[in-house]
This record gives structure tokens, sequence and C-alpha cells, in this order.
């Protein structure tokens, strides 16, 4: 069984990523609102692919991504960066930070299915 | 599901939560734009403040995308852009850069609203050009990735923070947070520990940190004036606190910018707060992040809990009155233990009924909110400068009554900055401030719920009322007005005192519907004016509509019940006292004269000669009357079942409920009897029956103005 932390401030978001990912078999959902609960997550379940809304107004989002990055225990975890129009000047500072990719709201259903589970597929191998 | 418009959508069953999430935001944006409102040309926006809508716009704008609502989108865009300006400092919050948040924030309301209602989306040309307009382009491409180590940087700020605090006789602590799957699964989440320190004090810095052996654990500084001894239950959660100091080990392993620690958060601990003299209250409670915790129910889900209760509440009376007829059969200690469970039954299911009721409740502020838009509006179109009071926001109302409020409040507050306020020059020529002021006042009293519209404008003119109402026929030529008839008056189905309508009021339907609405609600609408001075509408309305406490009264036979919320005082009467006066009777009350109102007069009852009645006193001050009933038999919790069937509505009966014994008797609508009582007093006294038929006495001109 696969987990997949989805994290976004939004719960009607974090719903939408979690049906998109719908035909994903064998992964269970863990969600989180805030950054520090995603870094809870990370410590108390083995993550094994995290969703990740940048959420440009805070920063948080890159500064989960520069903490995760930063620990030996999950260098290597995949991370989904998702992000919303008008923030694509963030993309370079993302993907620079450790993302393994990035997409943009509104996103296709089938493309960040897609991506998840390529990530997953490769992280395992 | 109800709200998919479009099912091609993966997502379209989220709408509802989607639209719910929408109004979560919009309300914190509401909030947010009028404390901008202080910020005008200042350098600098507090930045919590800024985080917040940026926050909220951000979501707005994402999920607005996914649903495929790309007006909101759009416009949700816009605002953010010009929220990101502002706070990469590109440029000054301006007048017209408030006003074009504004107009967005309307708008989103309004594409909302149309999509929901399933209406093709307005035109957001104007809105969007509005916006863009106040936007400078940069150009610059300062991304806000590239700021990114500004919030490393930014412990200083901290640093200051934390002295203020100090300086403020607070201690500083550090609080370390372990998580462990057992806490967690007992709900002890890192969330809710914030939620429990910032309850308790000032989160200065929340982070997480990377221990040697690989675990992770949360550090949070606190600046807090609460007692060490309530830190000290948390240690089983997981909590351990030191005091802090500047140069504590984490402190400095913090500054040292490690990789490993990143400061997350700075949401309360913003400098500027401080620098520009900014009132505790506008930097906002951090609303969005703790939405987790709320949970969403239908109304309807409400109601029918609340009828389950009233079910209950009944079961239990007939419970009692079965206790009553076995009394004399069961011997005295079984009789003890039986209504010893009774009592614990029935203290329970208040306490029921009660946390039923709470869940309905939510904070009067959600309708002040809105006001303050509508207020600023009218003062911008009217060239008034108005600064609005609020106060007791915390009030909480029943949502049913949230709803069905913001209708009439919302007139009453135009009609206040409109017609009640006069213009600047007019107040300086008579002497008053040229900043008009209106005050919004909530409380909660007892089992009703207090609202007050108050202006320091011109006040009502009684002459200007009379002179109308004589031309319209309302009243007789010679009849003069008190204020409590003004209102009656104001509040008949299209009575204006203005020659022309204008666009924000005087329609004259306006003050009908606030007058029917509080009625049929329950409440209770007052007026008091000083020519002059001011106006101020009072409405009382009761918490909750499905149960009530009640007097269960005898009158000519029959059984009544008379809500106690709106019975200010019972006496014991001797008939002798009753003085006759034209048609009218009246009795001495506490140096004043009271009017009776006989129930078995009004309904037509069957008179007992008793020598004495109980009279229930309703209404206030010159308002007030008594209700003369047979006697009284006792208090008791009914359940309220409205008479919906326009056949059986009688004037003076508010609807029907069931006794313990299964008895159904008749509610009186006490507000209701008292605007009876104002026809019988005021108007001419020569058809006592006009009041017995409700349909007959709406045929005529006069009457129809007491039920407006």
């Amino acid at each position: 069984m696969k987990q997949i932390l989805v994290v976004d401030d939004s719960a009607t978001m974090r719903h939408m990523v979690m049906a998109s990912l719908h035909d994903l078999t064998d992964v269970d959902f863990h969600e989180a609102s805030s950054e520090l609960e995603a870094i809870e997550h990370l410590a108390l379940a083995a993550i094994d692919l995290m969703i990740l809304d940048l959420n440009m107004p805070d920063m948080h989002g890159l500064e989960v991504l520069k903490f995760v990055r930063g620990h030996h225990n999950y260098q290597n975890i995949p991370i989904i960066v998702l992000t919303t129009r008008g923030d694509e000047s963030s993309r370079g500072a993302t993907l620079e930070a450790g993302a393994s990719c990035y997409l943009t709201k509104p996103f296709e259903p089938g493309e960040i299915a897609h991506r998840a589970d390529s990530l997953l597929k490769s992280f395992a191998g | 599901m109800s709200n998919s418009f479009d099912d091609d959508n993966l997502f379209a069953e989220f709408c509802d939560d989607y639209f719910a999430e929408c109004e979560e935001h919009l309300t914190i944006v509401r909030r947010g734009l009028l404390a901008l409102d202080n910020f005008v040309n200042q350098p600098q926006v507090a930045s919590s403040l800024l985080e917040e809508l940026f926050r909220s716009f951000h979501s707005l704008k994402g999920m607005s995308g996914m649903i495929g609502v790309k007006e909101a989108e759009q416009v949700a865009h816009e605002m953010e852009s010009y929220l990101r300006a502002l706070r990469e400092q590109q440029v000054i919050l301006s007048q017209a850069g408030v006003d074009a948040l504004i107009a967005g924030t309307k708008m989103l309301e309004q594409i909302l609203a149309m999509r929901q209602s399933k209406q093709p989306a307005p035109d957001i040309e104007s809105v969007i050009k509005q916006i863009a307009a106040v936007v400078v382009a940069t150009g610059a491409g300062t991304s806000a990735a590239v700021n990114s180590s500004a919030h490393l940087t930014l412990k200083p700020a901290q640093i200051a923070q934390l002295n203020a605090a100090v300086q403020s006789a607070k201690q500083v602590w550090l609080f370390e947070f372990t998580p462990v799957s057992t806490l967690a699964e007992r709900g002890v989440n890192v969330n809710k520990i914030r939620d429990r320190l910032q309850q308790n004090g000032e989160l200065i810095h929340a982070a997480p940190r990377i221990l040697t052996t690989g675990g992770i654990i949360f550090d949070f500084v606190v600046a807090s004036d609460a007692s060490e001894s309530i830190f000290a239950s948390w240690e089983n959660d997981g909590i351990t606190y030191t005091p802090f100091e500047l140069n504590s080990p984490a402190e400095t392993e913090n500054s040292a910018l490690s990789p490993n620690t990143v400061p997350l958060l700075q949401e309360e601990g913003s400098p500027t707060l401080g620098g520009l003299g900014l009132p505790r209250q506008n930097s906002l409670p951090s609303a969005a992040p703790t939405t987790s915790n709320v949970v969403r129910v239908d109304l309807a889900k409400l109601d029918d809990l609340m009828r389950m209760v009233g079910e209950l509440v009944i079961s239990r009376a007939r419970l009692e009155d079965n206790l009553k007829k076995i009394e004399t059969l069961v011997p005295v200690t079984e009789l003890r233990a039986l209504r010893e469970t009774n009592l614990t039954l029935g203290r329970q299911l208040r306490d029921l009924r009660q946390g039923v009721m709470r869940v309905r409740l939510v904070p009067i502020s959600e309708i002040f909110a809105r006001m303050q838009f509508v207020v600023r509006d009218i003062a911008k179109e009217s060239h008034k400068k108005v600064t609005l009071e609020l106060s007791g926001q915390e009030t909480e109302i029943d949502k049913f009554l949230v709803e069905r409020m913001m209708d009439p409040l919302l007139h009453l507050v135009r009609n206040a900055v409109s017609h009640g306020l006069e213009s600047e020059d007019e107040r300086v020529r008579n002497g008053k401030s040229p900043q008009a002021k209106l005050v919004l006042r909530a409380a909660t009293a007892g089992e009703m719920v207090v609202i007050e519209i108050e202006d320091d404008g011109r006040g009502v003119d009684i002459e200007c009322i009379t002179a109308k109402a004589r031309q319209l026929g309302l009243i007789a030529a010679d009849a003069t007005l008190d204020i409590n008839k003004a209102l009656e008056i104001i509040c008949s189905p299209g009575f204006s005192t203005r020659e022309q309508a204008d666009l924000t009021s005087g329609r004259g339907v306006g003050m009908a519907v606030v007058k029917n609405t509080v009625l049929e609600l329950g409440g209770l609408l007052t007026l008091d004016s000083q020519p002059g001075e001011g106006t101020r509408f009072t409405i009382q309305l009761p918490l909750t509509l499905a149960i009530a406490d009640a007097l269960i009264v005898k009158a000519g036979g029959q059984t009544f019940a008379v809500p106690l919320a709106v019975v200010r005082e019972v006496m014991e009467i001797q008939s002798l006292k009753v003085t006759a006066l034209e048609n009218n009777e009246i009795i001495s009350y506490r140096g004043n004269v009271l009017p009776l109102l006989r129930l078995t007069r009004l309904f037509q009852l069957p008179v007992c000669s008793n020598s004495s009645m109980a009279v229930l006193v309703v209404g206030t001050g010159s308002s007030a009357v008594g209700i003369a009933v047979d006697r009284i038999l006792n208090q008791r919790e009914i359940v309220v079942r409205s008479l919906t069937d326009p056949f059986v509505q009688v004037p003076g009966i508010s609807g029907a409920t069931e006794l313990g014994d299964g008895r159904v008797v008749l509610i009186i609508d006490a507000s209701a009897l008292f605007q009876l009582s104002q026809l019988l007093i005021f108007s001419t006294p020569h058809h006592p029956n006009a009041t017995n038929n409700g349909n007959g006495a709406k045929k005529q001109p006069q009457a129809s103005t007491f039920f407006c």
C-alpha cells in the first residue's frame, strides 16, 4: 500500500486532488492542512509521495520542500508541487529546491494521476 | 448533486463544498478588507493581514479554476496580483486600490451566486480593468520565490516581537512537541498543539527541527502570561517546555540559518503591527487554517434534530402527568425515586435542547461584516462621513434568523445612512460633528437576542409622518401621533415620506418588510427617537423558534400557552381595581396606567366572573399592556408548531402545542396582541369585535396598518 500525502489548506482542493488520483490502485491518502502538519505526517508515516500546494502567500510550500530535502530520511521522496496561474515565475525556484514535478491549477485529473503513478513506480524502483 | 452544472467535470461533485468554502473565504476577505482601510497611503500594510487575504484569494482562485468557474478564477487572480504587489512593496495601498478590491470581492460574490442559481456569469470586464489599473506593472520579475530567504532573515523581527512581549511582562517559553503515532491517534497533532499555544499566548516562532537521530520535533516560541501550571498538564500530550532566553541553544541554532531549521510561520509576529500603532483587533484571527475542525451540517438535519428533541420534551411532559396520576397509588419512597428520575430526565433534556440549539447558533458578526460594506458604499454615494461602531459581534443567533434578518437589517442600515443621517453641511450648521455615527449593537438578554441600530442623525420627524399619514388617510385628520404610533405608520405598506424613491432606499415597502419579518420570527420592533439627536431601532428576537418556555394559562374555559420570553411580569389583580375608560380597561401599574387586554374578550370566550385575575405584562415602558387571563396553571417547555394553513391563521395566535396529556393548546402571539391593543387604544373605539375576526378586520384600511 503506497502512502500519498496531500498538503493544501483548502479541504475542497485536497478532495479534488484525491478524486483525481482515484484510479491509482493500492494507495492510501493522508491529508494535511498546514505545513507543520505535513511534516508531522512525514515523521509518523512512511510517505511514498507528497503532493504539495505551493501556496505562495506564506512561502510555506517552498519551505516545506527545503526542509524535506534537507532531511536525509526524506530527501528522496517524490514531491509534486501544485500552484496556480501567475506563479509560473516560481517554477525555477521550486524545481531547484527539489520538486519532482510542477503542475499548475487547474490541472487535468489525468495528468496528475499519470505523474503520480510514474513517480510512485520510479521511487519504488 | 444539486449544484452540478457541468457533468463532464470530474469535480462537479465538489460543487457544494466549493461554494461553502468560497463563502468561508469571502467572510475572511470581507473582514480583512475592512481592516485594510486603516492602511491606505501607509508605507506598509500589516503583513499578517496581507498574508491572510492573499491566502484566501489564492484558494479561491485555485478552487475556481478546478471547478471551472473561470470568471471567479480570473477576478481572484487579478486581486491576488495586486496583493502581491503590495506585499512586495512595489505599490502603496491607495484608496482606489481598496475600492478595487471591494469591487472585486462583490463581483466574486455575484459570480458565485449566479453560478449557484445556474445563471450565466456577470460581465467581469470592468472589474478586471479596475483592479488591473491599480496594479502597477512591475516587470521586474520579482517572483516571490526569489525572496524566499527573506523569511529566514526575519529573525530580528521575531526578536523585536519577543522583546516587546517581555516588556509587557509576559513570560517567553520554548515548547517542544514530539509527534508520536499514539498521540496522533488521540487527535493530538501539531495543528492542535499550535492552536492550543496560540490560545494561551502570542506565537512568535513555529518550526520543525531535525534531531541528530533523524527524528523530528517542533519548536514553538510563545510569549504568554498564562500560569506555568497550565503547561504542566500538557506533558501527557508530548509537550515539554522551558523558559526561553534569547541566547538559548535552540535560538542560536535558528539564527545560524541552519538549513535544518526553517521558521515556517510569522503569522502573528509581524513587526509592522507595532510600528504602525495598529490596534490589536486588526490582527485577524487565523480562521482559515483551522477550518478543519469545523463540520458543515445541512440546516434541515438540525431542524430534524430539534424536532426530535421536541417530541422528547412532549413525552417527558406526558411522563410527568402520568406520574401525578399514580401519586396516591405508589408508596412514598418509590414515588420519590421516580420523581427524582423524572427531574433528572427533565434537566438532561433541557441540556440536550440547549446543546442542539447552540449548534445552530452563529455569531452575528456574519451580518455585521456585510453591514460595514453597505455603510461604506452608501456613505460614499451620498457624500457623508460615517463612522460605524459595532458592539457585541460575538453575540450568537440562530442560523435561520441570520438568513431571515439579513434583508431587514440591511434596510434599516440603509435607511439610517441615507435618511437618518444628515449631510455634512447640515450637521455642521446644527452644531454637530461633521462625522456622523452609526452604531450596531447586539446582545443576548435571557432567551432573547437584542439588536440595535442607532444613528446620531436628525431623528424621526413625527410632524412629517403625521402629515403624510393624514394625507394617505391612515389616521383621522385630527389625530396626533406618538413615537409608537409613528412606527406603526412608517411600517405600513406603501408609506414613504419621500416624494421620490432613490436607489438605496425610499420605496416605502422596506419598513413593512422589516416589521413583518420581525413579527413572523416572534420578535418585537421598537423605535426611540429624539428630534435632532438621533434614532434607535431595537429588534428583540427569540434565540430559537422551535422550543420555548411558556406559561400555561386558562381563560374562559380554554387553555393557552404564552411564551415566557415576552412576559415581563405576572400579577394577581382584583377585578375591582380595573377601571373602565370608554371602551377600554386600564389598571394602575407601578404608578402608571396599564391598558388591559382580556383574552376572553379578544377571542369571544365565555366570561366567568372571578373576583381576581392574573395579568401578564408584555411590552416595555409606555407601550406595555397587560393580558388578562383567568388563572395561570403552570410553566413548562412547549414545542412550537406554527399554523401554516392561511385558513386557520388568526391574529393573536402564533401556533399550537401539545401538552403532556395529548391536548392541543393554542400559543398566544404576544407581540400581535400588543399590536391589537394599539388598535383598540388608538383607533376609533367603536368596533370592539373588529379584532375577533382577522379577515374581516383586514378589509378595513386602518386595520391593515396594524398587521403590516
